[in-house]
């Protein structure tokens, strides 16, 4: 990828006032994070943000974003849920936002993961986590760091106008 | 025989629920890819986009990450790359090692990305891909959502597996 060369991508998608969830060290089995998802489930709650990593010693983290007006309705049955999942601990994470980039294909161009992350780094932005695949990368951020990380994205990357 | 193959065992024999199939509209499988995991620093020195940029620079293509922090505050950052290229990672990296400041590094030279798709945001789609997996002894290395999909990171040698009893767990057209 020349360094001159700046790439277009889509729109972002900004999404605001949510609560991370990161259920740490849950212990490896079939169906050890279905207590949390089916509270989701059962709540019509939409899993705003999704990672799933090994902890070591057969432990699995599990991290979600979701509405924090959600988080509020479902923290009563947290408790329950931990029990069930046999996770070690349970980090919560208010105010955050989820910022998606989509587009630049990260899969073919080396460094466009570098770029993003690079550029947020330098404007002190904190990235709580980050999911990306091929064609996207979803950063949970600080809510209040929202506004900077608009500007520090639309100057690396080349953002289209919304058409009115 | 370890607890978890013990517990498969048992649900095996009592014959596990078979719940209704969500319908999905496809199943995506990466081309052959390897991982990497590093445990770096967490907090202010987080060199995520250090290691990033040191890939970067030896053309080294990421098709995958999933970074986040750990139960003890370090950044668990998993990596998929073209698994031709692992060598030239492992040795870019081994370089950089003291500076970066890895706490550990484990690989695996062969695996796939499998994908599921449309995800919604549906907790049921999510808990279904891993809850099958796992029922079939597919242990899932790392997962994660984008806009539409769900995927996941499978060792080579289980990616057959893993497509059979996901086209049994979901409904496709």
């Amino acid at each position: 990828m020349g360094s001159a060369e700046i790439l277009e991508i889509y729109p972002l998608k900004i999404q605001r006032g949510l609560t991370q969830l990161s259920f740490l060290r849950i212990p490896t089995r079939p169906g050890a994070t279905r207590p949390l998802f089916d509270l989701l489930e059962h709540h019509g709650v939409a899993v705003r943000f999704l990672i799933e990593g090994c902890a070591g010693d057969y432990n699995r983290d599990l991290i979600v974003c979701i509405d924090s007006e959600a988080f509020t309705r479902l923290e009563p049955e947290l408790k329950k849920v931990e029990i069930r999942m046999q996770n070690q601990s349970l980090e919560l994470r208010h105010s955050v936002a989820i910022i998606r980039v989509l587009g630049p294909h990260f899969d073919i161009r080396p460094g466009t993961s570098s770029l993003l992350f690079g550029a947020l780094q330098k404007a002190d932005i904190t990235i709580f986590s980050n999911a990306t695949t091929i064609t996207s990368s979803m950063c949970v951020i600080p809510d209040d760091q929202v506004e900077t990380a608009k500007r520090v994205i639309g100057r690396t990357f080349d953002i289209p106008k919304k058409k009115k | 025989m370890s607890e978890q193959s013990k517990t498969l065992d048992i649900m095996r024999r009592i014959g596990a629920p078979r719940p209704e199939k969500i319908r999905i509209s496809g199943i995506l499988q990466s081309p052959l890819l390897a991982s990497l995991t590093l445990l770096l620093p967490g907090g202010d020195s987080d060199p995520t986009a250090a290691v990033l940029e040191i890939l970067g620079e030896y053309d080294i293509n990421i098709r995958f990450i999933n970074k986040y922090r750990d139960s003890v505050g370090n950044t668990s950052l998993c990596l998929c790359i073209d698994a031709d290229v692992l060598d030239t990672a492992i040795s870019a990296l081994d370089v950089h090692e003291e500076s970066l400041g890895i706490r550990d590094f484990v690989y695996h030279p062969k695996v796939k990305v499998i994908s599921i798709y449309p995800h919604k945001q549906r907790p049921r789609v999510a808990e279904r891909l891993l809850t099958a997996l796992r029922m079939n002894g597919v242990d899932p290395l790392s997962t994660n959502n984008a806009s539409s999909v769900v995927s996941c990171v499978v060792n080579n040698e289980s990616v057959d597996q893993a497509l059979v009893c996901l086209t049994s767990a979901f409904e496709l057209p």
